[in-house]
């Protein structure tokens, strides 16, 4: 006898299991700082070859003027101020990375649980018959 | 109003039932379209524009993910880009690289915006992309909508300033990057654009959500204000010469299309709008109830009428003679209305009339026992 609740149930984990929940369960399986540690420090990387592209570009964009003056520049004072707007533009990116993934985290870990629950529920479904 | 409920539902179940076969149409739809456009504004090469290679890169499209076509479509703009100079691949590849690497890693969901934008810029309809994406997006949408805007200023920078680049034959590259770079960066029209883009989600979505009636309407209105409004401001402090008629007019084409959204997405009743009061052990509710629009569709019942196969039909003269006597099992059947001859319909035709006169009489006899109004 088929039993409509149950078939209700397992359609929707189903649904989940396909759908969502693939992304969820792969979260689920990180600790919530070893996860949002791994997704800063990706970050970390493309805000460096961001920043290495721009400033790549900049130097492509003023190169006469920097092979021009580069006698004259005080070059530990560029590499201070290049040193001081890297560690600002990163430690933006990372810490808007840090609130998305922590967000991103708490809920597929909300998911989850509501995915656990519901498979309970089907064990004591199976269990009851 | 019943009947575009109605057609809303019809559509609802077409969509639902030919799921499979819609979303690769609709997919197909989007990649030809947004190849066509590439072509028609950047068709420096000629492989590229031509109409078989076009459609078979929709249809691969068609099965692939949406990220796909945003992906491919960009690799395509480059390859464009390549056959008119090299200055302008790198400066397209560039800001290309960094949008990826900085934003859509995040959001890879909002990715299609990025190719919408420009395509609703080439179509004319720009005002129509910050309402539709502060009706249904995110906030995080401000993002992919500046994106989509920054790429469609490039490629018009690019195209407007193409002989200008060709021209420069005898500059070095450097110059030539230089001035590409320049007409992109230096564009105050872009930058007001994605101001005005991004201060319109940001206003339609926090309007949208607020629990007031006909909160999408009122948003919808009020960012449609907000957007030409911060254009203007734009305009009068950067001098942009924006074309005020076609700012006026796209708005409210806007207007009429994020109606348009809204009838099919979040249409409410707000006539039999519920508030609900109740608590638990750890809460007190305060609900709100809006219930929606809906029509149920009536399945169209056939009703199949089983006769048997027809059988030649008789000649006039014969069926005239020959009064055809009924079976039973074949009363209902079309086919004795059919060979039902005139000697019949005589006959009823004679019992018709008779019934008439009877009825004419009874009705000219008063009813036995009813009084006549005022006899009293």
């Amino acid at each position: 006898m088929i039993n409509e609740s149950r078939i209700k149930l397992m359609t929707r984990l189903a649904a989940y299991e396909g759908g969502e929940g693939k992304k969820s369960m792969a979260i689920g399986t990180y600790f919530k700082g070893d996860y949002i540690a791994k997704e800063v420090m990706k970050s970390i990387v493309f805000a460096t070859i961001v920043y290495c592209i721009v400033i790549g570009a900049y130097i492509v964009y003023d190169f006469e003027k920097l092979v021009k003056d580069i006698y004259d520049m005080d070059l530990l004072q560029l590499g201070k101020t290049l040193l001081k707007r890297y560690l600002i533009f990163t430690g933006a990116y990372a810490f808007i990375t840090y609130v998305v993934y922590l967000i991103r985290y708490k809920k597929a870990r909300h998911s989850l649980r509501i995915y656990y629950n519901n498979l309970r529920r089907l064990n004591a479904m199976y269990k009851k018959e | 109003m019943v009947q575009l409920l109605t057609a809303r539902e019809w559509l609802k179940n077409l969509y639902s039932r030919y799921e499979n076969f819609c979303r690769p149409a609709l997919k197909f739809l989007l990649a030809l379209i947004s190849m066509m456009m590439i072509n028609s504004k950047l068709g420096y090469s000629q492989a590229l524009k031509s109409g078989a290679v076009t459609l078979i890169i929709a249809l691969m499209c068609s099965f692939l993910p949406l990220n796909f076509i945003v992906t491919l479509s960009a690799l395509i703009v480059l390859l464009q880009l390549y056959a008119l100079s090299l200055e302008s691949v790198i400066v397209a590849g560039v800001i290309m690289l960094v949008m990826m690497l900085l934003y859509f890693r995040f959001a890879a969901k909002d990715t299609v915006l990025i190719m919408l934008t420009p395509l609703s810029f080439i179509l004319g309809v720009p005002y129509v992309i910050p309402l539709c994406a502060g009706l249904v997006a995110a906030p995080s949408s401000v993002v992919s909508t500046g994106c989509g805007v920054v790429v469609y200023y490039m490629l018009k920078a690019i195209t407007v300033n193409r002989q200008t680049l060709l021209n420069m034959e005898e500059e070095t590259l450097l110059e030539k990057l230089r001035f590409l770079a320049d007409a992109i960066i230096g564009n105050r029209e872009m930058m007001v654009c994605v101001a005005a883009f991004g201060i319109t989600i940001i206003v339609v979505y926090v309007i949208r959500r607020l629990s007031v009636d006909h909160a999408w309407t009122i948003a919808i209105i009020t960012g449609m204000l907000v957007d030409v409004m911060v254009v203007l401001m734009g305009d009068l402090r950067f001098e942009t010469r924006i074309n005020v008629a076609s700012l006026v007019f796209g708005s409210l084409l806007a207007l009429v299309v994020a109606e348009i959204l809204q009838f099919f997405i979040f249409n409410v009743d707000y006539s039999r709008t519920e508030k609900v009061q109740f608590e638990d052990d750890e809460y007190y509710y305060y609900v709100k109830a809006v219930p929606k629009n809906t029509v149920t569709l009536s399945e169209p019942k056939v009703k199949k009428i089983k006769g048997q196969e027809k059988k030649p039909l008789p000649k006039k003269e014969e069926a005239a003679e020959e009064p055809v006597q009924p079976a039973e099992d074949k009363k209902d059947a079309p086919e004795y209305r059919v060979r039902r001859s005139t000697a019949t319909r005589d006959k009823a035709m004679a019992e018709l009339e008779e019934i008439r006169k009877t009825a004419a009489a009874r009705n000219r006899r008063p009813a036995p026992g009813k009084k006549k109004r005022g006899n009293t």
